[in-house]
């Protein structure tokens, strides 16, 4: 196999040995030599404008993204082209190669019988409950925590790209990379990006993810005013199917609800005007019926059993948003960065099951007693909830609508006790590290301080120097840090 | 979940013999790995495969993706190519397998037809039959093979939407050939262009389009 050699607009060396790898809708994909790098060569002959986005999205928009503070956060949230090169007249785009937790390490079930080990762990695998439960190996499944991690790591991603005005145009299953061991997730095929009234898109989408405005136009010519096109709207629908999809592993619109007996039809208009969530609390045209799944798709196909208010408060609101009231209105829908808010808040009220069942994760319902809704193991022992409040004007605490759950390797982060302070690229390094950790000792849990100034319990009218602990008791306050933005928190105790 | 029916025919007259069947054999092996690589195929595909010499056969029953069992495909020594007999059996089959929608029940995605042959159907009067027949069961893309020198489009392209042409039929052609099948029967669930239109997706050099 011979390997060409060429110069990338960059001026850079680019080398690929000459055998097709993979096949896009648009782009035939090589390898380096060394595996380092991708390079994808468009099939057909290139656009001027699209020449001219390629060579915005690996100088422009690549430098606005990297080369600023945070930018090393971003690397692993995308697989961001590179370079640019011309190969037989047609233009090729060089991008890294994908890190190797993004390749199945053990791949399906019975010593790999689909033989699927060190392919790209493309999220299809992880977002249909019968392909989970007839085909992956137990290794490769993760968590429910793993799960909402995958979640905030796209919202992130998107959100940081709807920031810069740029809109990805075609998300789905394929173009986000998941590894659900570590909980990371990545996009790739950056090359659609679409800059309003600059680069319109050339992709409609994904089945499964086209905004339902989309395909309700798809037959206006693309010129028509009345035609939707992907936009930073329609990223919001994909985005919300894909956390639906990664949580639930079911889709949010297919339903039983046949809207024409001609399929084609069926899925035009079940997508796209007569789209209806199958949860929709009050019309229950479109339910799943549960006997039309395999039995593998159980327990998750069936939302009557994993209904989607498991995800919590948070994001039960934002998929409300995204499939009820914004479903055919997208201005609506939610943004990437309220799904952001809400995962990170999310991932502070998820508790591990008891029990270590395999989902091992849920999110706390706000109830006494709670139950692991995978398994139905009740939670043993105490635990803790702490309400996160924060003050405006001095001495004045209002609630944040932020509870951080109490389980033994729980921590605290300078974010939960700093109102200031968020985790995401903005977070500097010194603020990466815990504060404080919770241990269970003599049937109590106590808090204990590790890093933070100024943490006081107000209810036994004490200072907790850094290396002190405080025990946790129902309706205790506790000023986790002095300063302005220091948060108080209000202890519940639930559990038994 | 709707069903994808995919049917492949496969041509097991005399002239087959020897390498020609064996790279068959392998094709198929390449097609059923490919396809059960794929989340959204194993999700969806069905399976019916018949092959044809003076006799139809139907080798694989319609089965899932994941429930396929390949048998070892083979050829008598020498014999005619009864295609139309073939695409009579496909007919009577795709009748009761097709489930069709109602207004309560979700019908199957158009269904698939594969059909590859290195010479002409010996049946020609129940072939021409036949393709009237087959054209009325809604396929949505009934792709044909030439393979081999002998080979004639003409024939195929009276049933088929696109015909590819195989120069050679070794192993590697073949290997390519089943490939570049599966692509196209997991295409559905790939991106679509702003046109609309579904395009097959390019086959690799050494197959020949004659659309």
């Amino acid at each position: 196999m011979n390997t060409i050699t060429l110069q990338a607009d960059s001026g850079r060396t680019i080398e690929f040995t000459n055998e097709i790898k993979a096949s896009g809708a648009m782009k035939d994909v090589y390898f380096s030599p060394d595996r380092t790098y991708a390079v994808g060569v468009f099939r057909d002959k290139a656009s001027a404008e699209l020449k001219e986005r390629m060579r915005e999205i690996v100088t422009r928009y690549r430098a606005n993204l990297f080369d600023q503070d945070g930018g090393k956060f971003w690397q692993q949230h995308f697989c961001w082209p590179t370079d640019i090169v011309c190969h037989n007249g047609r233009l090729g785009v060089v991008a890294p190669f994908f890190d190797k937790d993004f390749f199945f390490e053990h791949g399906s079930k019975n010593n790999d019988m689909l033989n699927i080990r060190g392919k790209d762990k493309e999220g299809k695998w992880f977002a249909s409950a019968s392909n989970r439960e007839k085909f992956l190996d137990p290794r490769e499944k993760g968590n429910w925590l793993t799960h909402l991690k995958i979640c905030l790591s796209i919202a992130r991603a998107v959100r940081r790209l709807h920031m810069a005005g740029l809109a990805h145009s075609d998300l789905s299953y394929k173009n986000v990379l998941v590894d659900p061991t570590k909980g990371r997730a990545c996009l790739i095929d950056i090359d659609g990006l679409v800059v309003p009234g600059k680069y319109p898109p050339d992709v409609a989408g994904t089945p499964d993810f086209i905004a339902p405005e989309v395909i309700a136009t798809q037959h206006l010519d693309k010129t028509d005013p009345n035609r939707a096109l992907p936009s930073r709207l329609t990223d919001r629908h994909a985005l919300a199917v894909l956390i639906y999809m990664y949580l639930f592993y079911r889709h949010p619109l297919r339903g039983a609800k046949v809207f024409d007996p001609d399929p084609v039809r069926d899925e035009e208009l079940g997508m796209g005007t007569h789209a209806l969530f199958v949860e929709h609390p009050s019309d229950a045209g479109n339910r799943v019926r549960r006997t039309d799944l395999r039995p593998q798709a159980l327990p998750w196909g069936d939302p009557a059993e994993r209904p989607y208010t498991m995800a919590g408060p948070l994001l039960k609101d934002l998929f409300d948003k995204a499939f009820i009231t914004g479903l055919h209105t997208p201005d609506d829908r939610p943004s990437a960065a309220d799904w952001e808010n809400a995962l990170v808040r999310t991932l502070d009220m998820i508790q591990p099951c008891s029990a270590r069942c395999d989902i091992g994760w849920y999110v706390f319902d706000n109830s006494r007693s709670p139950v692991c809704p995978h398994c139905g193991t009740p939670y043993r022992g105490k635990l803790p909830v702490l309400n996160l409040y924060s003050s405006r004007t001095s001495g004045q605490y209002r609630p944040d609508n932020h509870r951080l759950m109490v389980w033994d390797g729980q921590s605290l982060f300078p974010w939960h006790a700093d109102r200031s302070l968020y985790p995401n690229e903005h977070l500097e390094d010194r603020h990466k590290h815990r504060v404080g950790y919770f241990q269970f000792h003599d049937g109590d849990w106590h808090l204990v301080n590790e890093g933070l100034q100024g943490m006081k319990d107000i209810t036994g009218c004490r200072d907790i120097p850094v290396g002190g602990s405080v025990t946790l008791a129902d309706s205790k306050q506790i000023l986790l840090s002095g300063g302005q933005a220091g948060r108080l928190v209000q202890v519940q105790m639930a559990g038994s | 979940m709707r069903r994808l029916l995919v049917y492949v025919l496969l041509d097991t007259s005399g002239s087959m013999q020897g390498e020609p069947i064996e790279a068959v054999n392998a094709g198929m092996e390449t097609l059923v790995g490919a396809l059960r690589q794929d989340p959204y195929a194993l999700e969806t595909v069905h399976l019916t495969v018949i092959t044809f010499d003076a006799d139809a056969r139907t080798v694989v029953p319609l089965a899932r993706l994941e429930d396929v069992v390949l048998p070892r495909i083979t050829t008598p020594r020498s014999g005619p190519t009864h295609l139309g007999l073939a695409l009579e059996m496909l007919g009577r089959q795709a009748t009761q397998d097709i489930v069709k929608g109602t207004d309560s029940v979700k019908g199957d995605w158009a269904p698939f037809l594969f059909v590859m042959t290195d010479g002409k159907p010996s049946d020609i009067e129940r072939y021409n039959a036949q393709c009237a027949e087959i054209k009325k069961l809604g396929f949505a893309q009934i792709i044909g093979c030439a393979a081999g020198p002998k080979a004639r489009e003409e024939d195929l392209r009276q049933i088929c939407d696109s015909v590819v042409r195989l120069d050679t039929m070794d192993t590697a052609a073949f290997g390519k050939l089943f490939q570049w099948v599966s692509a196209v029967i997991a295409h559905g669930s790939k991106s679509q262009g702003i046109a609309g239109a579904a395009e097959l997706p390019a086959p690799p050099p050494e197959i020949n389009v004659v659309f």
